[in-house]
């Protein structure tokens, strides 16, 4: 017979949660904070940035908060040393493929703040800037991409137009609309949901581009 | 689990007998060598798949993203051709043919293209010329001269007195079950037998099945992964093409177990004979009465349909096996949900190595504690090991569990030719850890293996001779590594790339952050291309430090 | 952190659809720079469409109406506002007092707020003295609020938009949510791709009937057919509620009787929808443990379309699918605030919560609080009041936000109306072709510079905050006719919007636990008990008719008022782009217009290769009223015999077609079914539309 709940201990305070919750969704309810960039409650877990990891007492290494159910008895640590370290390094990745340093408003920055890091021990090969700006309202910024699916999954799961895609592989993936044929001749219905979860820009509005630009906060690359 | 709205258009379609978009772009890049709009427009119509998706599939695999020429040439850039060649043989055939890897001559002619690998790992360098594979000395030679001939397969050699695997089978382990066993008792002595995946997790295979069993769900699959990506491995290959009927009986009788009526194969394009021996084996075994409708008079019912892939290594993980399977980009994809409770199609679903599906009918036959007795005080079972070209008598061997590593390498096969010594095994594909030649008294098993940093993976036993430069070994195994990322996790996409620029660009590699990077792919990894990949690193920093450039 | 890109953000509800997104307007330089969704908006659970999210810049175009503007010749010339509220007051104090207070008429906007509207009908009722009041549900839902009133009681819909989460199954019946209601299209797409069966009543292959399990193609006109066959398998097929039919219904026996007649190869002579196919669509629905029923103006702007409301309430009450959750019956009320208009009481026969103008308690309550003696006279609905115009008895008219002359039916009609009056204000944001016969134009402000509330589609009540100012000399709708009224000699009061719905809720007992406060980020769901208590549920134990019964209404099917003949061959259908908005007042002026520059005509292959008509050919069509031409769009998405367009363009002056055949309980126009003639367009095009027929 499943429990009705399980119950599970974060950063020391216990709470009861529904079977099924996640441990990021745990620690929601707590309104204890988990950097992340490839989460976003309208969608379904994904797994992809890596940056949720937390440690859980008896487990071999850091999980996965987003992805991972909790189980009864749980003893969860959300500042785990080794967690946020290879969390740390994910985003020092993310950071080394970007040709520009993130805007300050963006999901990606705020993470970054959050976890202290401000450069790259792998500087590398960049994304190659790459700009499409045929649709009135929505722009691409390709180099911004860090392929977390939120724009390819909110179009999916949300608006359900399946008007982008992943494509490529590897470090060369990135997204793009319809057969490549940008939001405007694309399927896209220009509900503008991608724009609106993409955690760096590479999807924007148009006309916030065109806005002055904020002060770049020094510590961010 | 992919979009579980892809999945259901999917579903629904496939109801219809519709091809998935993967199958439509195949043909089209066989019919006319590149993938068009219009062939993507098609796809979607015919698949259901929407347009955007299908241009993703077509971004994603290899055979659909190198240009073709009317004559395609492969070739195979795997591991065991690196360590017969250094690749000298790609070199060779670039300045032949005078074409760059991935390019096609303007005349549409003659097309070059690396792969990776085609399974001729016994007899280095492997070529692959439209349909046609040489292979070993002189086939490079042999190809540029438009000489090419097919080169010879291994045949499966056992050292057991009742072998397993490398006989034909006589379907009686189905026989038997449908006959005198219920789906409980096969699930019980399948559960007994201990049977640990083949493919490399090691996973216990009547564990995946009691899941599946116990799911909800309309309809069940049984998939056997023929995904065989790791480089120097042709284990699945021969067990596909030497003794399809034995993978046939395994899937019917998992299906039994389970409460499944239908199995799919996922095949490499790779190896292109395998479908077509599946093929014609299935058919066999429906005109026989042994696949279909209400087999044997028993009632259950069970088929096959065997599904080529198009070219990505990581599409041997299951969940991105499961994508390739529905056409879709081959993306690994977070568990929960496992397979098990949602799969092919959202349902249900089985997924066992070939190797560990083929283990089955001689549980079916000769029960758990005949299986278990074959590897006396080791992992039960017997294994299918293969060795490549650097050895003496290269080619696959059916083994206990536990014999030592020396064993198989001298005793079996022969040691190396040439008067060479091991410098290095690479044991168990590219994600395993590499044995110094001086550690061949480990014994091969899961846990002594592990005790080294190293697996038993799918049992693939790489040599680098003495000659080999380690460093060398790293840039390939990166060059691999960061190739094939599906690129969904971002420590795999990203870390992957910078481990091979590091052991590529010339400079020293700096080890504190080499040593962090492999942390992070290997603590941060979602699954184990990119958690593996750093196991063949630390051993090649922990055994030869020295020959990798390292800085002060 | 807040983002530094923005001065401000102001949380504020979407003026396009009666979906009612909530919104995060950003703010810049005193300027909404950007628009996101509000994540926990109810209804639209951080969603929003193109219209809500970008479809702003209109605000603040150069077009956009900044200062008063008085006739002078064919034109206008702009003037202060104390020479254009003198002008105003003096022409409505001659009419009235020449012809008496029902010579002037309002027409209340349903685009604007709640208290904008409740403000309108003090100003025709208690500072002019007549009822003639109405608003633009007159041309969409008003068949609906007149069936759900006579089946349920109540005029709105029965549960939320949060029940297609919970429905294992729905029927659409004429209406495209994924254009007209994005965001709400885009959850029932969900809600089918997890396993809802969706069955999809039109004529048209809509994008939903892609996702669903079944589609039926009736002829247009023929709803009522469908609905009746529908209820004959339910009922021949043993699948009815009995019990629920018992115990919380009346009116079974009658309908019983009547639907013998409507056996499934009646239907399909009728309808032309398959007999397997309807009786599939039956089980779907009556064997779906929960499911809903949603619909649109394809069911509403027909001629019976009142009936076929009823029709489709006798469905619900057959199988005991009402009041729980994941049963909803769910009208896609087309603007932001038609259900709020029509709530607040902008009608010619009702106060606010549709209590009859005859009702002596009532009117004593608005007189007392109001101060002056009210009308217990119905006043004219929209089409009485043109026709009054023509017909000499009404002669002046104060129109607030609405464009008639676009999109009400017979554009020819409409504007002999308009030309007929002695005097016409009219209070918009920009010129549109109504204004083309106003004396007095006043510039008004937009859903972005106003405070109040509008009311969704689900019966929610949600705050509208300004997040910026109206340009120039424009100000807000409710302190124009604040002002008009306080010239007229009727001082309102209020010191702001929040006043007048603390006088709604005083005055009506749906609104009675309303307030500001209670309504916060989420909005209430009327009724409204005093304490707070809001209704995303309603009739969960008896319905809001005597007896607490719902009634079963045995209505026969009934022809349109248009069928297709020698002389008319084809039958047009009209509706919307998802692109575009009604007027396309909005619309027109974003960058909308780029991904959507022009209408056209969707005909099928079949009827265009019979026409000579090639995809992208210009045509005209032609139908007993007026004439058009536009551009041919060939797609086999609609079903033979049929044309599609819209009505966005006043290029293109749809409206022109649609004759005078309206709704026998409602007057509301048959938009839907008007039998055209259509073909190519030999010469060089001529843009300008000709308005009579026969030339």
């Amino acid at each position: 017979m499943t429990p009705t709940t399980v119950n599970v201990t974060i950063d020391g305070t216990p709470v009861e949660v529904p079977p099924g919750t996640t441990i990021l969704q745990a620690a929601q309810t707590l309104d204890t904070p988990i950097p992340t960039l490839c989460y976003d409650d309208r969608l379904d877990a994904f797994g992809a940035c890596r940056v949720c990891l937390v440690g859980v007492e008896g487990a071999p290494g850091p999980l996965p908060s987003c992805t991972t159910p909790c189980r009864d008895g749980m003893v969860i640590d959300t500042r785990d040393a080794t967690a946020r370290r290879v969390a740390g390094a994910v985003v020092e990745l993310v950071l080394s493929e970007l040709p520009t340093a993130p805007a300050p408003h963006t999901e990606l920055a705020a993470v970054a703040r959050e976890l202290g890091v401000t450069g790259t021990r792998w500087p590398g090969v960049e994304h190659v800037e790459d700009h499409d700006q045929r649709h009135p309202y929505l722009a691409f910024q390709h180099e911004l991409c860090i392929s977390c699916g939120r724009c390819v999954r909110i179009c999916d799961e949300v608006q359900g137009t399946f008007a982008l895609t992943a494509v490529g592989r590897g470090f060369e993936s990135n997204v793009a609309a319809g057969l490549d044929q940008g939001f405007r001749d694309s399927a896209c219905v220009s509900c503008g949901a991608c724009a609106d979860t993409c955690p760096t820009d590479a999807i924007t509005e148009l006309a916030l581009m065109l806005l002055e630009p904020e002060p770049v906060l020094e510590e961010v690359k | 689990m992919s979009s579980k709205n892809l999945v259901e258009l999917i579903r629904r379609h496939h109801e219809l007998d519709a091809p998935t978009a993967l199958e439509v772009l195949k043909v089209a890049v066989d019919d006319h060598g590149t993938v068009t709009d219009d062939d993507r427009r098609v796809a979607a119509e015919r698949s259901g798949v929407p347009e955007a998706f299908v241009h993703g599939v077509s971004t994603f695999y290899d055979d659909l993203l190198q240009p073709r020429g009317k004559r395609h040439i492969r070739v195979c850039t795997g591991t065991a051709c690196f360590a017969a060649t250094g690749d000298a043989h790609v070199d060779a055939l670039r300045a032949g043919l005078g074409l760059e890897l991935g390019t096609c001559r303007d005349d549409g002619e003659v097309s070059l293209a690396e792969t990776v690998c085609l399974g001729f790992c016994h007899s280095s360098p492997a070529i692959r010329d439209g349909d046609l594979i040489d292979a070993g000395p002189g086939a490079v030679e042999r190809v540029l001269a438009g000489a090419t001939v097919a080169a010879e397969e291994p045949a499966p050699v056992s050292t057991l007195e009742r072998p397993v695997l490398t006989e034909p089978t006589d379907w009686s382990g189905l026989r038997r079950a449908l006959t005198q066993s219920t789906p409980e008792q096969l699930l019980e002595d399948v559960k007994a037998a201990e049977v640990r995946g083949r493919g490399g997790a090691g996973f216990p295979a009547g564990n995946k099945w009691q899941f599946a069993r116990g799911a909800q769900g309309d309809e069940k699959f049984i998939v056997a992964n023929g995904d065989e990506g790791d480089p120097g491995s042709y284990i699945d290959k021969v067990l596909m093409e030497a003794s399809p009927e034995l993978l046939l009986e395994g899937m019917a009788l998992a299906g039994y177990a389970v409460g499944a009526s239908h199995g799919f194969v996922l095949t490499r394009s790779e190896y292109p004979r395998s479908k077509p021996a599946l093929e014609q084996a299935a058919a066999d075994a429906r005109a026989a009465g042994l696949l279909g409708d209400d087999i044997l008079g028993s009632g259950f019912s069970f088929d096959v349909t065997i599904v080529e892939g198009a070219g990505s290594y990581v599409v041997g993980e299951e969940t991105a096996l499961l994508a390739c399977l529905q056409g879709l980009r081959g993306v690994v994809s977070a568990r929960p949900p496992v397979p098990a409770e949602r799969g092919v199609f959202g349902l249900p679903t089985v997924v066992n190595n070939v190797e560990t599906l083929s283990n089955i009918p001689f549980i079916a036959r000769e029960g758990a504690e005949a299986y278990r007795a074959l590897s006396p005080g080791a992992t039960p079972g017997s294994k299918l090991v293969c060795f490549n070209e650097r050895f003496q008598r290269p080619g696959v061997y059916e083994v206990r569990f536990g014999v030592t590593m020396r064993e198989l390498c001298e005793d079996l096969a022969g040691g190396l030719r040439d008067g060479r010594s091991i410098k290095a095994l690479q044991i168990g594909g590219p994600l395993g850890g590499i044995l110094p030649g001086h550690k061949l008294d480990t014994p091969f098993d899961f846990a002594d293996l592990a005790a080294e940093g190293c697996m038993v993976g799918h049992g693939g036993i790489l040599a680098f001779d003495d000659q080999t430069n380690m460093r060398d070994v790293a840039r390939h195994l990166l060059h691999f590594g960061a190739d094939e990322s599906c690129g969904k996790c971002f420590p795999c996409r990203i870390g992957l790339r910078r481990a091979h620029e590091m052991f590529s660009n010339g400079a020293p590699v700096p080890r504190d952050s080499l040593e962090a990077l492999l942390e992070a792919l290997e603590l941060g990894s979602l699954c184990a291309h990119g958690g593996g990949m750093p196991a063949p690193i630390r051993s090649l920093l922990k055994h030869f430090p020295d020959e990798l450039g390292l800085d002060a | 952190m807040t983002d530094q890109r923005f001065d401000s953000t102001v949380t504020t509800t979407c003026g396009y659809c009666g979906v009612g997104c909530r919104l995060e307007a950003h703010v810049r330089d005193g300027r909404v720079v950007s628009i996101s969704p509000a994540v926990d908006g109810p209804a639209n659970l951080g969603h929003t469409c193109l219209k809500g999210r970008f479809a702003h810049q209109f605000g603040r175009h150069r077009q956009r109406l900044t200062t008063p503007l008085i006739r002078e010749g064919d034109g206008f010339r702009e003037a202060t506002w104390e020479e254009a509220l003198d002008r105003i007051v003096s022409e409505l104090q001659r009419v009235k007092g020449e012809h008496g207070p029902d010579a002037i008429a309002g027409l209340a906007c349903s685009r604007a707020t709640n208290e904008d509207c409740f403000a309108m009908t003090r100003l025709m009722r208690a500072a002019i003295g007549t009822n003639n009041i109405d608003n633009c549900s007159r041309v969409c839902h008003s068949p609906t609020s007149y069936a759900m009133r006579r089946s349920f009681g109540m005029s709105g819909a029965t549960g939320s938009f949060a029940d297609i989460d919970h429905a294992d199954a729905a029927i659409i019946i004429g209406a495209n949510p994924t254009e007209a209601h994005p965001v709400a299209g885009a959850r029932i797409k969900q809600a089918a791709l997890r396993g809802m069966k969706l069955v999809v009543i039109d004529p048209r292959r809509i994008e939903l009937a892609e996702y669903g399990v079944l589609h039926l193609s009736p002829r247009a006109g023929t709803n009522a057919a469908v609905v009746l066959g529908l209820q004959h398998v339910v009922m021949r097929d043993g699948l009815i509620d009995a019990d629920f039919i018992a115990r919380r219904t009346e009116g079974y026996g009658a309908l019983t009787e009547l639907l013998d007649q409507y056996d499934p190869a009646e239907v399909e002579r009728i309808s032309g929808v398959p007999t397997a196919d309807l009786e599939a669509a039956a089980h779907i629905y009556a064997e779906a443990g929960e499911a809903c029923l949603i619909w649109g103006l394809g069911v509403t702007e027909h001629k019976y379309g009142s009936e076929t409301v009823q029709l489709i309430c006798n469905l619900a009450l057959l199988t005991g699918k009402v009041g729980r959750r994941g049963s909803a019956l769910l009208p896609m009320r087309g603007q932001n605030n038609v259900q709020g208009s029509s709530d607040v009481g902008a009608l010619p026969d009702t106060y606010a919560g549709y209590r009859s103008v005859g009702d002596e308690d009532v009117a004593r309550a608005f007189e007392a609080k109001w101060g002056v003696p009210l009308s217990r006279e119905k006043g004219y609905t929209t089409p009485k009041m043109f026709d009054a115009a023509i017909g000499g008895r009404l002669k002046a008219m104060y129109i607030f936000g609405e464009d008639p002359a676009q999109t009400d039916p017979d554009t020819h009609h409409v504007v002999r109306a308009l030309e007929s009056l002695e005097f016409l204000v009219c209070q918009d944001i920009f010129l549109n072709e109504t204004t083309k016969y106003a004396d007095v134009v006043l510039p008004a402000a937009t859903f972005l510079e106003k405070e109040g509330t509008f009311i969704n589609a689900e019966r929610r009540i949600q705050l509208v905050s300004p997040a910026m100012e109206p340009p120039g000399e424009a100000k807000t709708d409710l302190e124009i006719l604040m002002t008009v009224s306080r010239m007229l000699g009727h001082e309102m009061g209020y010191t702001c919007a929040e006043d007048v719905m603390d006088e709604i809720a005083a005055l009506t007992p749906d609104f009675a636990g309303v307030t500001y406060e209670r309504l916060g980020r989420h909005g209430l769901q009327w009724p409204v008990a005093p304490d707070g208590t809001d209704a995303p549920i309603l009739y969960e134990r008896e319905f809001d008719l005597p007896g607490g019964k719902g009634h079963f209404a045995p209505l026969p099917y009934r022809p349109p008022g248009s069928e297709p003949s020698d002389e008319f061959p084809l039958v047009l259908v009209t509706g919307r782009r998802l692109m575009h908005y009604n007027a396309g007042t909005m619309t027109r002026r974003t960058g909308n217009l780029d991904l959507f520059p022009n209408d056209v005509l969707e005909i099928h292959p079949e009827d265009a290769e019979r026409l000579w008509i090639g995809d992208g050919d210009l045509v005209s069509v032609r139908s007993p009223v007026g004439r058009i031409e536009v551009e041919a769009h060939v797609t086999d998405t609609i079903e033979r015999g049929h044309v599609f367009t819209a009505f966005h363009f006043p290029e293109v002056r749809t409206n022109a077609l649609i004759g005078q055949s309206v709704d026998v309980n409602t007057e509301c126009a048959e938009f839907k079914v008007m039998a055209v003639d259509v073909r190519p367009v030999q010469e060089a095009p001529s843009r300008t539309p000709a308005l009579a027929a026969g030339d």
